[in-house]
């Protein structure tokens, strides 16, 4: 706990507050910063479900598009205030999350990754298929939400605050429930399903309550994304996106925290540079994916292990 | 009457040619899931690529029979490569990783066919075009050879897994790869034999779709969707499973088109799945807690 | 955080900085223009041509000295066929490479969500290939412009031709997105007003693998004429599938501009005999503005112009129109081009109708023999653009349900 705090971590924070007042930050740069910290905050709470529980998520996109959509129809109403359309993301991803985590962790491992991606198949289908919501082409042409009264968060600066203090808020939260008694026996799960079971604890209830976090967090970020890009679609949704963030933790590194959120803005800083320069970007992603699943199967920080040969896992 | 004859009857036979190819599909992933523990997402690239390689093949010889033959026996090439060089190192570890392995398999097989195909759509003639008029309706010829073929090889493959000594040793495999290992099998080469045998299985179903589905990069990851559907219905790791549960796939699609508009009807093959978890977990013929 | 996490987040700082802080190497007296497209998905086809067309009006142009003394750039980016990636492509276009003109998008869906950016941040838009309803009416601002006829204004010129000369039982499938939506409602609306009868709807998603489950109710409903509202692959897949089942024999056909482009014809030829399709180009119209132009097109590319034809003429049409201006002010450009025209389109001169920005065009109709586009009919652009109605929801009162007569 007491390292989130470290003097490396001030300084980092800092940083990423001053970053918007560096010469060198166009609006473009700022879009794409609050991208590159919005998928970095995913893929961390994606992580406390891989790298902590050790249960591989093919559904998290469905979190982030539920969460895109409940803000987006919100807004498309004429409600545009900030605070209404995270609460009914929440709700709206918490009762679906509450489904999805009541079917798939009771399966282990990879039918707990299909169920979670069948079930993120159906939200999907159901969003590009339904009118009401826009089909294919999803909601489109949406105005800022408000954060309080006339204060809209209609210019890129404001949006980057917005995502750096959502990021600030789920980091402390992540770090707090993995360095906790929960954070525990999630690993103890993970090392050890029926030892923590013997142990007394019910391991479906913690699965599904780390799973309710993890989709929550994911879907508050979903709901602050239509701020910033005036839409939401079905895209954002697709089977292949939650594929997206599961490489992102694995660029980074499982059960860090810290490593997906760099695993995730590098990907989009990646994506952005080198889709602009080269076509066979996914190439890229693939190679350096297999790579890492090969070689460095705990992420680029796993490069530690062979440099300094401490242990690699944060074990909470 | 009428209706049945116009209406029903072409849905009907719709739905079997469709669910027959599935089948094809879905075993091959089935048997992978069965012998390695791995749900392979490159299996829609390798039904892709099979249709390339098709289509390479018929450039060449302008005959759809030779590239049947070599398109698969070429895909299982690379296959037979990608499992030695990629899979093999994981098999002592979580099957996990195996799953995120073979997505990244997947974006280098489809970016890679972009890069050296192109992206925009390439079409497949038919090796013989025409319809047949049946019960009072034309059906196209060629969905009738699929049809046909589909089943025979579903059929051959059902005698190969009962009556030859490799197919059961696969089966052995399957249950029990341990065990194989004591009794002085080289495991690895029969995984890799398998790997191949489903990657040739997968490019056949390509190339036998092609005509009618056309071929471009991105054909394999909607199909994917469908025969991971199929798989996890049938019950993963059981080979009939997979087969019974394709052909309901593929009757459900096209039947249920009759009293709902078909786009609702992907939602409801996804409800009949969930429902079918909910009530029976591990589908049609599955054993309990494989690989759980 | 960690060492190795602060040794990885330093060094993922130092590259992005790195990466950001390389300024653009770009030259003075350069102007850059955008072209957004699909490279990748369903209408990778029509990407590549509009990127030609582009290129070549900034070729011609900039053999003539640019635009007000600059030379023209462009910068190609993909928008993947969504809308999601084209708006985050068209930020890029606009806020980091500072195009004055943005050329695009391919797809109706992706061209609406870029109309959003283009407004916000006051850049002047061309379409030159979707063709969604909403565009010149409720989505309509001061900074968009197109030469591509919308739906209204296709649905009034086949509609007619249709019901005079094809048969008055139409089946309408359309492809269920943005696009063929717009066209599906448009080309009902007008086939009822002429007199026509909708025998039935139907939707297909776009991408669909195997449209025959959609094939027993067009049967069913027995109709004399297949309208078909559908573009890129999926055209190929729908008329080679539609063919097998003999449907295109059974039934007369007839499609939206866009349908298949002439290049895929060729391959076709024998399902896509005799459908009648509405085009604004074809090379083998005998116009000779079009052959002048097609002639130099097929010298440059190697191949016949298409839907090239739009792009080039929204390059053209931007140039003439910032030279007027003397000016890159994206408020002043978009006031010179009202009710602007020019001579040298690929069709001679054209003008931009001031009320609702659109390109004023004579259209074509179309029917395929032998793989060729031949015309059979002119259809002047004063019959076909129907008034202006910006503001206006021009679906309003309109209903999919077939009134049965």
């Amino acid at each position: 706990m007491s390292r989130a705090l470290s003097w490396r971590a001030v300084v980092v924070w800092a940083l990423l507050a001053v970053l918007p007042a560096l010469p060198f930050m166009s609006k473009f740069y700022l879009l794409l910063a609050f991208d590159a910290l919005l998928f970095g905050a995913i893929a961390m709470s994606l992580d406390l479900l891989i790298g902590y529980t050790g249960l591989v998520s093919f559904g998290h996109a469905a979190f982030f598009g539920l969460g895109a959509y409940a803000s987006a129809v919100l807004l498309e109403r004429g409600v545009v205030s900030l605070w209404a359309c995270l609460l009914f993301a929440v709700l709206v991803v918490g009762l679906y999350a509450l489904v999805v985590g009541y079917f798939s962790t009771a399966r282990r491992g990879i039918y707990f990754a299909l169920l979670t991606l069948i079930f993120a198949e159906v939200v999907y289908t159901f969003f590009r298929y339904t009118q009401t919501f826009g089909g294919s082409d999803g909601i489109q042409g949406l105005p800022p939400p408000r954060l309080v009264g006339g204060f809209a968060i209609d210019t890129p600066m404001r949006n980057y605050y917005l995502v750096l203090v959502y990021l600030g808020l789920a980091y402390i939260a992540c770090r707090v429930l993995v360095t906790s008694h929960f954070g525990k026996v999630l690993v103890a799960i993970r090392e050890n399903e029926d030892r923590a079971r013997f142990l007394g604890y019910n391991v479906q209830r913690y699965k599904m309550a780390v799973c309710m976090i993890s989709a929550l967090l994911t879907g508050l970020g979903g709901a602050l994304y239509p701020g910033r890009s005036a839409f939401a679609t079905p895209d954002l949704m697709l089977w292949t996106v939650s594929g997206e963030f599961i490489i992102m933790v694995m660029i980074g590194g499982l059960g860090t925290l810290a490593g997906p959120v760099v695993g995730g803005a590098f990907f989009v800083l990646l994506q952005e540079k080198v889709s602009s320069y080269v076509d066979w970007y996914f190439i890229v992603i693939g190679l350096v994916l297999i790579f890492i699943v090969l070689f460095m199967p705990k992420g680029l920080l796993g490069i530690r292990e062979l440099l300094g040969g401490r242990r690699w896992r944060a074990t909470a | 009457m009428d209706y049945v004859v116009a209406i029903l009857l072409p849905q009907l036979l719709h739905g079997l040619v469709f669910g027959a190819a599935l089948g094809l599909l879905a075993l091959g992933l089935t048997v992978i899931f069965g012998l390695l523990g791995v749900m392979n997402f490159a299996h829609g690239e390798l039904y892709m690529l099979g249709a390339y390689a098709g289509i390479a093949v018929v450039g060449v010889t302008h005959s759809f029979w030779a590239a049947l033959v070599v398109a698969p026996i070429a895909v299982g090439a690379i296959g037979a490569v990608t499992e030695v060089a990629t899979l093999r190192p994981l098999y002592r570890r979580e099957p996990l990783y195996g799953l995120i392995l073979t997505f990244g398999l997947a974006l280098v097989f489809r970016e890679g066919a972009r890069q050296i195909w192109g992206g925009d759509m390439r079409r497949i003639l038919p090796p013989f075009t025409g319809s047949t008029p049946l019960l009072g309706m034309t059906y196209p010829n060629y969905r009738l050879f699929l049809l046909v073929a589909s089943s025979l090889l579903l059929l051959a493959i059902w005698l190969f897994f009962t009556k030859t000594r490799a197919g059961v040793l696969v089966r052995a495999a399957v249950q029990d790869a341990e065990m194989l290992d004591g009794l002085g099998v080289n495991v690895p080469r029969v995984f890799t034999l398998t790997f191949a045998g489903s990657a040739a299985l997968a490019a056949l179903a390509g190339l036998l779709l092609a005509p009618i589905f056309t071929v471009y990069p991105q054909m394999g990851v909607e199909m994917i969707l469908l025969a991971f559907i199929v798989v996890i219905l049938g019950g993963m790791g059981s080979m009939g499973g997979s087969v019974a549960a394709a052909f309901v796939i593929g009757l459900a699609q096209s039947l249920l088109t009759l009293w709902m508009n078909p786009q609702r009807v992907a939602i409801a093959i996804f409800a009949i799945m969930i429902v079918v978890l909910i009530v029976r977990p591990r589908g049609f013929f599955g054993r309990e807690g494989v690989l759980e | 955080m960690k060492r190795v996490t602060w040794g990885f987040t330093t060094l993922v700082a130092v590259a992005a900085l790195v990466w950001i802080s390389a300024p653009a190497v770009s030259q003075p007296q350069v102007v850059k223009i955008g072209d957004l497209g699909s490279k990748v998905g369903v209408f990778e086809g029509y990407g590549k041509y509009q990127t030609w067309g582009i290129q070549m009006a900034v070729e011609e142009l900039n053999a003539k000295g640019g635009v007000l003394g600059h030379k023209i750039e462009i910068v190609s980016e993909d928008d993947e066929t969504k809308p999601a990636p084209a708006v985050r492509k068209a930020e890029k276009l606009i806020l980091q490479d500072d195009v004055k003109l943005l050329v695009g998008a391919v797809s109706s869906g992706a061209t609406l969500a870029v109309m959003d950016v283009t407004k916000k941040h006051k850049t002047i838009h061309w379409n030159s290939v979707s063709c969604a309803e909403f565009m010149r009416t409720t989505k309509f601002h001061k900074y968009y412009f197109s030469n591509q006829p919308d739906s209204r204004m296709q649905a009034n010129g086949l509609a007619k031709y249709i019901v005079d000369k094809m048969g008055k039982k139409v089946y309408i499938f359309y492809t269920d997105y943005a696009m063929g939506q717009s066209d599906g409602r448009q080309f009902k609306t007008a086939l009822e007003k002429l007199g026509g009868e909708v025998v039935g709807v139907a939707g297909a998603p776009l991408d669909t693998k195997d449209f025959s489950p959609w094939f027993g109710a067009i049967n069913q409903s027995n109709p004399d004429v297949l309208f078909v509202a559908f573009a890129g692959t999926d055209s190929l897949r729908l008329m080679t599938q539609l063919h097998s089942f003999g449907m295109t024999k059974k039934y007369k056909m007839a499609g939206i501009d866009c349908f298949l482009l002439q290049q895929d014809l060729p391959s076709i030829a024998e399902p896509m005999e005799g459908f009648v399709q509405l085009n604004h180009f074809s090379p083998y119209n005998p116009d000779p503005n079009m052959q002048a132009y097609n002639a130099r097109f097929k010298k440059k590319f190697g191949t016949d112009a298409n839907i090239a034809a739009g792009s080039y003429d929204a390059v053209l049409f931007w140039a003439a129109a910032v030279e007027k201006a003397k000016s890159f002010d994206p408020d002043k450009v978009a006031e010179a081009h009202e009710g602007m025209c020019v001579d040298n389109t690929h069709i001679g001169r054209q003008c931009i109708r001031k009320d609702d920005h659109q390109v004023v065009m004579d259209m074509h109709l179309y029917q395929v023999k032998g793989g060729k586009n031949l015309p059979i009919a002119r259809i002047a652009g004063s019959d076909s653009i129907g008034e202006a109605m910006v503001g206006k929801d021009p679906v309003e009162g309109f209903t999919w349900e077939i009134k049965k007569k």
